[in-house]
């Protein structure tokens, strides 16, 4: 009997998520719904190294705010769901942009492998990225990626499971918002911590954040009015 | 030299502006600043269907926005 | 009790941030978060000095243009209907004969069982699979446009319309892959943020004709209007589509009012689109169409057989026969459209069902392959083109098909809109193709 885990592919639309989906699961997916609500849910699955991966393709989203059903469903899933690994895919020409979903996916303390895709477009527009830099900066494993050609597949099935098993190299990266806003965020933060409940289900900085983004959905599973 | 604070929906395709604010309500303002657009952010408009929708260029990406919105967001060019 | 500190501690924060700041909490996060990503950048992402026109940029100069935008996008849309056509008459033909032959073998059985084979099975669905190659075609198609990146084009183009119809750009994509078929497109909804957009999409979906209906179009217009053929098939969807935005301007003027939502959408870069990503998509669509054929459409073929064959010794497809009886009751209804007669009242009732057994009826009924099909139907239904024009409108714009009203049902959570939806589609297609054959009929077009 394998041994099983769920990794979730998170990333924005056009950033050749789909195709990696397509790549890890082949012909093993599935289109289901999400539980309570109309949006579409694919899953699928891959045999590797003796393990049986699930993977659970999340809405393409620009962020992780609570604007959009699609980013309700990608948000509640990583925070409720908790998978065990979580692949952000990345537009390498488009870095800035993608980038500010991976911010929001380090603050939400996903166990992250940061797959930098399409790095042939970002070659044809002349941009050089340094792979190696960025794992640093990021606190996570860099793959590049070509998925379109399948280059750098075999990359990221193995820091998959180098995440998975606690093998890669991570760091806890910690944003800094200026000391006007830290002060809040750290009050907060210590009087989340002080509840059980909360700082089980959310990271406490998180939520601190969050609440000071005036997050709704957040603001309503505290049982709070606007 | 005075820098001219205008609606983007007025800057002509070409043209390099930077974002002073945003004058909506919650959701669209967040949903901007989701796309790249905070103020400080330096854009560029690329086609204009004046007065219908507009596309910029910012963060190095394209972003297409519609007249309405295209009148909330002032900009200093 | 701590909640309620907590939630007292953020409003403490964010009034004081606010003054600050003069901006609220969260704008001033974003824009840190910005801060930290050009940081990072600096130090790991070098572009070259003068970024070069991309070649999508300047594609996008003459396809996005003020004034060739629209045109652009009708000539490919005119193209699409060409490409579809053309390619697959010949598919069209081999698989036609294929049936025939077929059809020929299993009546050679002889008796009853001869009868179920030959008329309802090989008539019934075989009558639809022959139109998988177009079918197939217009989903590559369609394939193709999005994967290439052009549908953003095209909704950014046709802003400016359907700001006029109260829409915005983005409920046009969803509306042009509404030619595959309805049901993705309905649920792709969601992307709209505005209930009242949401709700409308929704609503003139339906109008956006379905890939299910184009065998109906391809068989009438290939009997009644050969050499005009494409001109006929395109003008259907030309008309579903200014129906569907008649009806979002009333539905937002009166049913729906209130502010549109806002019209944000990235522009990706042109992408040259993969084969095999053409074809995946392709497929994605496709299989439904097939596996419908495989059940819902042979299920409803073989009871209407039945139906036809019964009662025991009654000439087989006659107006004696149960369906005969069930076609003759309704059949009153459609002579203002002027196809009064049993049988078009029954393939209509049924292709409620899903919307390939209009033909799948017909091809059941009077038990042979597709090109002898148009003949017959001309023949023995006595129609003149205007009475199959009158029906193909009809057939474009009446009730969508059962699984489709399922998902209207599923997105709306709510029985009042869905059957808002099936009852104003049918009073629409009944208004417009009596509309078409008393006119018609009038100027003496037939």
């Amino acid at each position: 009997m394998a041994k099983e885990f769920t990794i979730a592919l998170a990333g924005n639309p056009n950033s050749g998520k789909t195709t990696v989906f397509n790549n890890l699961t082949g012909a093993r997916q599935h289109v289901g719904n999400w539980p309570g609500v109309t949006v579409e849910r694919k899953e699928g699955s891959y045999l590797y190294q003796g393990y049986n991966v699930k993977v659970v393709d999340l809405p393409g989203v620009y962020s992780l705010t609570a604007y959009s059903l699609d980013e309700v469903v990608a948000r509640n899933f990583i925070v409720e769901e908790k998978p065990d690994v979580v692949v952000d895919i990345l537009d390498s020409s488009n870095l800035e942009r993608n980038l500010y979903l991976t911010v929001q996916l380090i603050e939400l303390e996903a166990n992250l492998v940061i797959a930098l895709n399409m790095l042939d477009l970002a070659k044809s527009r002349g941009y050089q990225i340094d792979v190696n830099r960025l794992p640093e900066l990021l606190g996570a494993p860099v793959v590049p990626l070509v998925a379109t050609r399948k280059e750098g597949n075999g990359e990221l099935l193995k820091e998959i499971v180098n995440v998975f098993e606690g093998k890669a190299a991570r760091k806890k990266i910690k944003l800094y918002y200026g000391s006007e806003l830290e002060e809040h965020i750290t009050g907060l933060e210590a009087l989340i911590s002080g509840d059980e409940e909360l700082s089980y289900q959310f990271p406490p900085r998180w939520l601190a954040i969050k609440l000071l983004e005036q997050d709704k959905e957040v603001l309503q599973k505290i049982g709070g009015n606007l | 030299m005075v820098n001219q604070c205008m609606p983007l929906a007025m800057v002509s395709p070409g043209e390099v502006a930077t974002v002073v604010g945003v004058r909506a309500g919650w959701g669209l303002t967040r949903r901007l600043a989701d796309m790249g657009l905070v103020p400080g952010t330096t854009l560029r408009v690329t086609n204009s269907q004046m007065p219908g929708p507009i596309v910029i260029e910012l963060r190095g990406s394209k972003l297409v926005l519609g007249h309405g919105i295209a009148q909330k967001i002032m900009v200093e060019v | 009790m701590s909640r309620e500190e907590i939630l007292r501690a953020k409003d403490r924060g964010i009034t004081h941030l606010r003054r600050i700041f003069g901006d609220d909490a969260e704008t001033v996060i974003a824009t840190e978060r910005y801060g930290f990503i050009s940081g990072l950048l600096k130090e790991t992402l070098k572009k070259p000095a003068i970024e070069r026109l991309t070649v999508s940029d300047k594609i996008d100069k003459v396809v996005i243009n003020r004034w060739l935008g629209i045109p652009i996008f009708l000539a490919l849309m005119y193209g699409v209907f060409q490409f579809t056509f053309v390619l697959s008459a010949p598919l069209m033909d081999g698989i036609d004969a294929g049936f025939g032959w077929l059809a020929e073998q299993a009546s050679g059985i002889g008796g009853w069982f001869g009868s179920f084979l030959a008329d309802g099975v090989i008539g019934g669905v075989g009558s639809v699979l022959i139109f998988v190659p177009p079918i197939f075609l217009l989903f590559i198609a369609l394939a193709i446009l999005e994967d290439s990146g052009y549908l953003a084009r095209a909704a950014f183009v046709m802003d400016r319309v359907m700001h006029k119809i109260g829409l915005h750009g983005r409920s046009f994509i969803p509306m042009l892959l509404g030619f595959g078929c309805n049901i993705p497109v309905i649920m792709a909804t969601r992307t709209i943020e505005n209930p009242k957009d949401r709700l409308t999409t929704i609503l003139i979906n339906p109008l956006m004709s379905c890939g299910a209906r184009l065998p109906i179009y391809i068989l009438l217009a290939a009997a009644f209007f050969s050499a005009y053929q494409g001109l006929v098939v395109f003008s259907m969807y030309a008309i579903g589509i200014i129906l569907a935005i008649i009806m979002a301007l009333v539905f937002r003027r009166w049913l729906l009012p209130g502010p549109s939502g806002h019209f944000i959408m990235e522009l990706p870069p042109y992408r040259l689109p993969t084969i095999i990503g053409v074809l995946v998509h392709m497929w994605e669509r496709g299989r439904l169409f097939l596996f419908r054929a495989g059940t819902i459409i042979l299920g409803v073929v073989v009871l209407i057989w039945f139906l036809s064959s019964m009662p025991w010794g009654v000439e087989y497809g006659s107006a004696q026969s149960w369906l005969g009886h069930l076609g003759s009751f309704f059949a009153p209804v459609f002579s203002p459209c002027g196809f009064g007669q049993w049988q078009a009242s029954v393939s209509l009732i049924f292709g409620f069902l899903a919307k390939e057994v209009v033909v799948g009826t017909f091809g059941t009924l009077f038990g042979v392959g597709e090109e002898a099909l148009g003949a017959t139907i001309m023949t023995q239904l006595g129609w003149t083109p205007l009475v199959a024009y009158a029906f193909m409108v009809f057939c474009l714009l009446y009730v969508p098909c059962v699984a489709t009203v399922a998902v209207i049902r599923r997105e709306t959570n709510s029985w009042k809109w869905t059957g808002f939806a099936v009852g104003y589609t049918i009073a629409l297609a009944w208004i417009v193709a009596t509309l078409i054959y008393q006119l018609g009929s009038l100027l003496g077009l037939g």
